[in-house]
């Protein structure tokens, strides 16, 4: 044994060390599984008959038998019990004092998987040149890249010696080799994390399951799926693709005269997903995607197993009540940087919370009943990460035996193998891990020993004496500490003597004590003291100055307990109460529906035929509104609401809104994405939902932008502030989809590159529009004949069948536009299939307003913007006034987040430009959108029967001046400023406590970080600073991406470049 | 084609939004029966105000007015002095998109000897669009480009005159430096994050080497040793002499407090805080040291996801109690230019969350007159001062009210504009007429 002088070196040794035993290890043949491979040399014909005796056995969580035997023969376990046989040639492993787990299993891991580089936008290069036109691919494919659910792991994937060595040292015995890019990514390998060189050797299970992620391209890409509605629509028309596919196969096979089917081997490897077999294990990036993943596996019945994110603990009932197995990851994030206070600023509140909580995330699904198991995946560095974490879930109250089944029996169970792995019963492999008892509790627990197939891989001699504990010193030939403290782990312990601390290694039964001279009596700085453990005791010698020897003999006190210490009660949960959406004005459960409601001796702008009523009640009961008038008689118990000096105006309706969208509102791969929905991707945690409330605005029809002529399917929502998703949705109201013509889906003011993408002028625009409708027809038509054309099983295009449903008057269409020329060339097309659109924006609406009224279309426009491109040059704002009196029904619209919680102001400047009258103009904002929206039965007045969505303002509505004081929905009060008032404080109060919390740590780590700067401070000239316009376009692709919870950037604004 | 013109005056006033008579040559006038609202004095119920040579030679219950002097009846009227657009790009815009018609920001880091005087279109279709609401005078600012510090210096000008030097009332208004923006949004990328700091740190670096320069410059030249003037630096001298105040753009906290103690740092003599959206967060400070702060749009949303929906709205009120001088802006944006009528609502509010609306009148009128220097010619109704006015059918800080007629220095302003053209034109479609 070499001397020892650093620590640095002391690694490398180790390392060397261990690198040349792997390479004498690497050539030895395994003997788990019985193979065909011809034997090279001399046989190996050792027996492979073991028992390990004396272990405590943690057969399964929950189980566990002191002073067990485990017997292996031919790396399978035979037997486990306490007294359980000694075969007869059975070799002997004495593990007394040690307990014996089942491997864990990682089921989400990037083993043996080529590195791949962040899918990180690109930030030059050809873009946007030809969309939606992939290179050719070898094999027979699906048409997009994304999609390859026939790539399989186990036919590509090389086992990764080094890589499983890691694994192993935090106990991992096997890992599911999971495909890491694409939309269907493929299929996943389950590998045993021995030394194996041959995938025959390590490969437990191939095809384990499917794996899905919401991956686009990103915005400014030529690539579909560019946004998650996108990502969403592709992985529906796939998995109907796959069931098509075998109809068709099965229909041809009886038909040889018919069309040949293409190829496909994309969707024959679907097949088995499809028909639930195989596990799909759904990536997820926020607490919103296990929904959107829920809702495909309820269409398609797939077998779902969630990959979570971390945020699980926020949706534990609802993933409870699912019943679906999550992967959880100990992801937990660093302490949020605070310490300037400015900076602190942009902290928000649901990242503080989520600091807070987020090590709790296991024990909240824990309690709530979701079998989850976990993965080190995500983890930066697993090796020092991913047992401190998991002991910290643990420490927070995790039931350790909870902790110990999302480690061994949970992924054993979602990965199809707990016949297999995951206990120490008869039966299973021999894929076992031996370790302190405490392993999930103590930092200082070691793993020793991980046996996998039969084979041993040890990091520690579980047979060396522990010299861990108090020990008593007896000095001869000089004079030293009488007693010493050992510590730490893995052969690297602190010591702790006469007040000073020293390190010490181990290696064996040979112990070497770095102590500082001064506590022996000399003037070195370090004295090496070398001592023999021996049960219990210890000799050891050191050198002094002038060759003086010093001896010393110790007796163990007091061993550190390697036994389980009794576990601290259970910790309280964080005092900051789970509220949805996270952060601030968060809510626990939507407000409350009183039975009745009374608002007394207020001004009511009904919208209705009842015009005005001054000094009037408006009764709500369950949610409708029951009654207005003077006088009116409650019900008793009723909420009464004093309008005194107030204003009762219906709920205002944004007609033109991109509010409430995760990850782009533009799917602008495509000339016609009519498949994408915003119904997919709704974010219910964006702010501008309840800052819109308190604008006083209620619904919205969230609209796809207008990067395309055919966009998305869009979605009417309800403000439903604290709802879900699905909760914001008014489902009472029709479909819509959005069209949209002019500059920006001829990509005028995209730049110089996007010029090739049919359509590039409004001629094209317009036949592409006439084209996809007669593809819609030709498409309902073969609906109706329930075939396809040549009499095959047809295919369900989720593109074309939006557009039949168009046709059929089911889907309203929104269209957006400007010039006149195209909005009568849409009025005619409009004409030609029976579509009656509301054009939205419609600048030049004015000039057709005849037209427009013709046909009873609909006209949502801007108040009074202007000039902000050149199809706008001749908006003007009575546009609305000269279209109202035309007969056309108008609306105003926002377009724009902001102006979308002001929308009663807008509405008041058509009293000045072309003099609507007061009723008139309010009616631009409430009636009239919801008409054009087809929900006027519903909303849109105060009327008798319709929801009780109002708003109490402290002044005429249409003043500047009006703030909104109230604002319901649904009988449901949503807004009330004094409430936000008192919910301030609480922000403010919850933040500051959250802020003293993280302080420290974060203190911590930036002393950490600076120590490491020194260190390794980069060379070289720093890297150029972006160009602006490199970065504003960067920018905007970020934008389209960003994740929820995010601060109200104008990222959706109406603008050229962005195409709303 | 008289009948033509009075048909279209028929149907002006039939729609009673726009005024169309063809402006009279500058004269005497004298309107009465309006509520005069000074700003400066309260209102004056029913009164009179004389326009002579261009400006208010009388106001009050009653004047003593020539008897050539034309007498305007605006019985249930109002009169405003006209709004200042403090903080604007009128005349250097058209339309966004477009990029031929953009003059706003010059390329560079340090451009202070960039003049947005010279740039100024006089017909520009914006600024008849803006006057028609009451904007009649606006501090065109120009601004930085990608990698743009100091941006330049603002012509104070009237919306009205043949050229740039008639509309001309003060060049430069100011020194506009854009404190690079340290703040970036929480998603972007640390490899993003991380090159946008160096930018930004580029600018400040940038800026600092600019004032050394300019230091230097201002020595040599007390030294009489220039021999050739160096533009920038000479532009640069008034506000390091303190005759010119130095504008600093800055909207979040850490810009902000970064701003002030550069000011300090490079003794400042006259700062101006533009646009300052967390302005309220140093309120104490901004009104210890007397810094005025021209506040950006009410209309915006809060920075951060955690603040008040009412952040923006109550910016001003929380500033003008602690007691900071607060002018009213627009955001120096093209789209901003196109859409200058709608400062009354962006102070309006800032007026419905506490400011009230006379100091949110006053913010768009005589403050902004006063940051800017003009108080004894502008921003509000008194004698001496230009007759830059408009009379308006109701409470001008409504949208509903109509902005009726106007003056800048006594001129009365054609209110027509390209947008009431078409109005007018399409108008007369639906009502049959032949096409002119």
């Amino acid at each position: 044994m070499p001397s020892i002088r650093s620590r640095s070196r002391r690694r490398t040794l180790r390392s060397c060390l261990a690198a040349l035993v792997l390479t004498l290890l690497a050539g030895a043949p395994l003997h788990a599984q019985v193979d065909t491979r011809p034997v090279e040399g001399i046989a190996d014909r050792t027996p492979q008959l073991t028992a390990f005796v004396h272990a405590r056995l943690l057969v399964k969580p929950g189980e566990v038998i002191e002073d067990g035997t485990l017997v292996v023969r031919d790396g399978v376990i035979v037997a486990a019990g306490r007294g359980a046989k000694v075969p007869a040639g059975a070799a002997r492993i004495d593990l007394g004092g040690k307990t014996v787990f089942a491997g864990f299993i990682d089921p989400l891991s990037a083993y043996a998987q080529p590195a791949t580089a962040e899918a990180a936008p690109a930030a030059t290069g050809r873009r946007g040149a030809s969309p939606s036109t992939p290179q050719p691919q070898a094999g027979a494919a699906y048409w997009n890249p994304r999609v390859h659910p026939q790539d399989d792991v186990a036919a590509t994937a090389k086992p990764d010696p080094q890589a499983a060595e890691k694994l192993r040292a935090l106990g991992f015995t096997d890992a599911l080799s999971v495909p890491q890019r694409g939309i269907f990514r493929g299929q996943s390998a389950l590998y045993a994390l021995s030394d194996a060189a041959h995938g025959n050797d390590a490969l437990i299970r191939a095809r384990v399951a499917q794996h899905l992620a919401f991956e686009t391209s990103g915005w400014g890409s030529d690539e579909y799926p560019g946004s998650l509605m996108g990502a969403i629509a592709l992985v529906r028309q796939t998995l109907y693709d796959a069931r098509w596919q075998q109809q068709r196969l099965a229909w041809q096979a009886k038909r040889p005269e018919a069309e040949r089917t293409a190829p496909n081997d994309a969707l024959a490897a679907l097949a088995p997903l499809a028909a639930g077999r195989q596990p799909a294990i759904f990536a997820t990036d926020d607490e919103l995607d296990y929904d959107r993943a829920l809702a495909i596996a309820r269409e398609f019945g797939l077998k779902l197993v969630l990959a979570g994110n971390g945020h699980e603990y926020r949706m534990a009932p609802r993933l409870a009540a699912a019943g679906v197995p999550v992967i959880v990851p100990l992801t937990y994030p660093e302490a949020p940087a605070v310490e300037d206070p400015d900076a602190a600023l942009d902290v928000e509140l649901a990242a503080l919370e989520h600091w807070r909580w987020a090590p709790y995330n296991a024990r909240v699904l824990a309690e709530a009943g979701v079998p989850f198991a976990f993965t080190a995946a995500g983890l930066k560095k697993p090796e020092s990460e991913f047992w401190k974490r998991v002991r910290k879930a643990v420490a927070d109250g995790l039931d350790e035996r909870t902790a110990l089944a999302a480690l061994t029996t949970q992924p054993a169970a979602m990965l199809g193998v707990a016949d297999k792995l995951g206990t120490l019963e008869p039966g299973r492999l021999a894929h076992f891990v031996v370790a302190d008892a405490d392993l999930l509790r103590g930092d200082d627990a070691r793993i020793y020993e991980t046996w996998i197939d039969g084979k041993r891989y040890r990091q520690a001699d579980p047979a060396a004496p522990d010299p861990r504990g108090a020990w008593n010193l007896a000095w001869s030939g000089g004079s030293g500490p009488a007693s010493l403290e050992f510590r730490g782990k893995d052969g690297e312990f602190g010591a702790k003597a006469g007040g000073e601390s020293f390190p010490a290694t181990q290696d064996g039964a040979r112990l070497l004590l770095y102590m500082p001279g001064k506590l022996l009596g000399s003037a070195r700085e370090r004295v090496v003291v070398v001592a023999q453990l021996d049960d219990g005791a210890l000799d050891g010698r050191a050198e002094l100055e002038d060759g003086h020897r010093l001896r010393v003999h110790g007796t163990l006190a007091k061993p550190a307990p390697r036994a389980l210490a009794t576990l601290p009660a259970k910790p309280p949960l964080p005092s900051e109460p789970l509220r949805f959406p996270a952060g601030a004005y968060g809510r626990n459960g939507l407000p409350q529906q009183p039975a009745a409601v009374v608002v007394r001796h207020a001004t009511l702008w009904t919208q209705g035929p009842q015009g005005v009523l001054e000094d009037a009640d408006l009764l709500v009961e369950k949610g409708r509104i029951a009654a207005l008038g003077r006088n009116l008689k409650a019900p008793s118990g009723a909420l009464e609401i004093d309008g005194r000096g107030k204003y009762v105006s219906p709920g205002i309706i944004d007609p033109h809104s991109h509010i409430a969208v995760s990850r782009g509102v533009n799917e602008g791969t495509h000339a016609v994405t009519s498949e994408v929905r915003i119904g997919d991707v709704l974010d219910p945690t964006d702010m501008i939902i309840y800052r819109q409330l308190a604008g006083g605005t209620t619904s919205a029809l969230v609209l796809h932008g207008s990067a395309n002529p055919i966009g998305g399917q869009s979605q009417i929502i309800k403000l439903r502030w604290g709802a879900d998703a699905e909760g914001l949705k008014f489902k009472r109201a029709p479909e819509t989809i959005k069209f949209a013509l002019g500059e920006n889906v001829k990509q005028s003011n995209w730049g110089d590159n996007f010029t090739t993408r049919y359509p590039q002028t409004r001629m094209g625009v317009e036949q592409i529009d006439l084209d996809s409708l007669l593809a819609a027809q030709a498409y309902g038509a073969a609906l109706k004949a329930g075939h396809a054309a040549d009499g095959g099983p047809l295919r369900r295009d989720l593109r074309l069948q939006a557009l039949w449903e168009v046709l059929q008057g089911e889907r309203l269409v929104q269209i957006h536009s400007y010039r006149q020329d195209e909005i009568l060339g849409f009025i005619r097309l409009a004409q030609q299939f029976h579509i009656v659109p509301t054009f939205q924006h419609v600048l030049e609406g004015y000039k057709v307003a005849d037209a427009i009224a013709k046909l009873g279309a609909g006209a949502s426009t801007f108040s009074d913007w202007w000039a902000y491109k050149f199809e706008v040059r001749d908006a003007i704002p009575y546009n609305g006034a000269l279209m109202t009196r035309q007969g056309v029904t108008v609306s105003f619209n926002s377009d724009d987040d902001e102006m979308g919680r002001r929308l009663n102001t807008e509405a008041a400047k058509s009293v000045k430009y072309g003099g609507l009258s007061d009723a008139e103009a309010l009616a631009l904002v409430t009636v009239n959108p919801a008409r054009q929206l087809h929900i006027d039965k519903y909303v849109g007045s105060l009327e008798p029967g319709k929801d009780a969505d109002f708003v109490i303002w402290n002044a005429p509505p249409l003043s500047t001046l009006a703030v909104p004081q109230q604002t319901w929905v649904d009988g449901r009060k949503y807004f009330d400023r004094a409430d936000d008032l008192a919910e301030r404080a609480r922000i403010e109060s919850e933040r500051a406590e959250l802020i003293a919390a993280a302080l420290p740590e974060r203190v911590k780590a930036l002393a950490h970080d600076a120590g490491k700067k020194d260190a390794d401070k980069p060379g070289g000239a720093p890297e150029a600073a972006p160009s602006l316009l490199q970065g504003d376009e960067l920018l905007r692709r970020y934008a389209a991406r960003r994740p929820i919870y995010h601060d109200d950037e104008p990222v959706n604004g109406c603008t050229d470049a962005e195409s709303h | 084609m008289k009948t033509s013109l009075s048909l279209l005056f028929a149907a002006l006033l039939a729609a009673g939004a726009v005024h169309a008579e063809a402006p009279r040559a500058d004269g005497t006038v004298l309107l009465t029966g309006a509520d005069l609202v000074t700003v400066s004095h309260g209102t004056i119920k029913g009164g009179e105000l004389l326009i002579r040579d261009g400006r208010i030679a009388a106001l009050g219950a009653k004047v003593d007015a020539p008897a050539d002097a034309e007498r305007i009846d605006l019985a249930g009227k109002r009169v405003y002095p006209g709004y200042i657009a403090a903080n604007s790009v009128l005349g250097l815009t058209e339309i966004e998109a477009v990029r031929a018609t953009n003059d706003m920001a010059e390329v560079g880091a340090i451009n202070p000897n960039t003049r947005a005087q010279v740039a100024i279109n006089p017909d520009s279709e914006l600024l008849p669009v803006a006057r028609a609401n009451g904007v009649l005078t606006a501090n065109v600012v120009p601004q930085p480009g990608k990698s743009g510090v100091i941006a330049g210096q603002s012509a104070l000008v009237k919306l009205d005159g043949w050229t740039y030097e008639d509309m001309t009332l003060a060049t430069p208004s100011g020194m506009h430096l854009f404190w690079p923006e340290a703040r970036l949004p929480a998603w972007l990328p640390e490899d993003f994050r991380k090159r946008a700091k160096e930018a930004a740190g580029k600018k400040l670096a940038a800026l600092d080497l600019a004032m050394r320069d300019a230091r230097a410059y201002q020595a040599a030249k007390r030294a009489g040793t220039v021999k050739t003037e160096d533009l920038r630096w000479e532009a640069m001298l008034p506000v390091l002499d303190g005759k010119e105040a130095l504008f600093v753009h800055a909207e979040s906290s850490a810009d902000i407090r970064d701003a002030l103690a550069f000011a300090q740092r490079e003794k400042i003599a006259r700062l101006v805080l533009v646009g300052g959206q967390d302005a309220w967060r140093l309120a104490d400070e901004l009104a210890a040291r007397k810094i005025p702060v021209i506040l950006g749009t009410s209309q915006r949303l809060p920075l951060r996801r955690w603040e008040a929906y009412d952040t923006a709205y109550a910016n001003a009120a929380k500033l003008v109690q602690a007691g900071v001088t607060v002018a009213i802006a627009n955001q120096g944006e093209s789209q901003a230019a196109s859409n200058e009528r709608n400062l009354p609502y962006q102070a309006a509010s800032y007026a419905a969350y506490g400011m009230g609306e006379d100091a949110a009148l006053r913010a768009i009128t005589l403050t902004p007159a006063e940051i800017l220097g003009v108080a004894d010619r502008l921003g509000s109704l008194d004698v001496g001062k230009d007759a830059t006015l408009f009379v308006a059918d109701g409470d001008a800080l409504d949208a509903r009210t109509r902005v009726q007629r106007a003056w800048i220095r006594g001129h009365e302003l054609d209110m027509a504009n390209r947008q009431t053209r078409l109005y007018e034109k399409y108008k007369s479609k639906y009502e049959g007429k032949p096409r002119p």
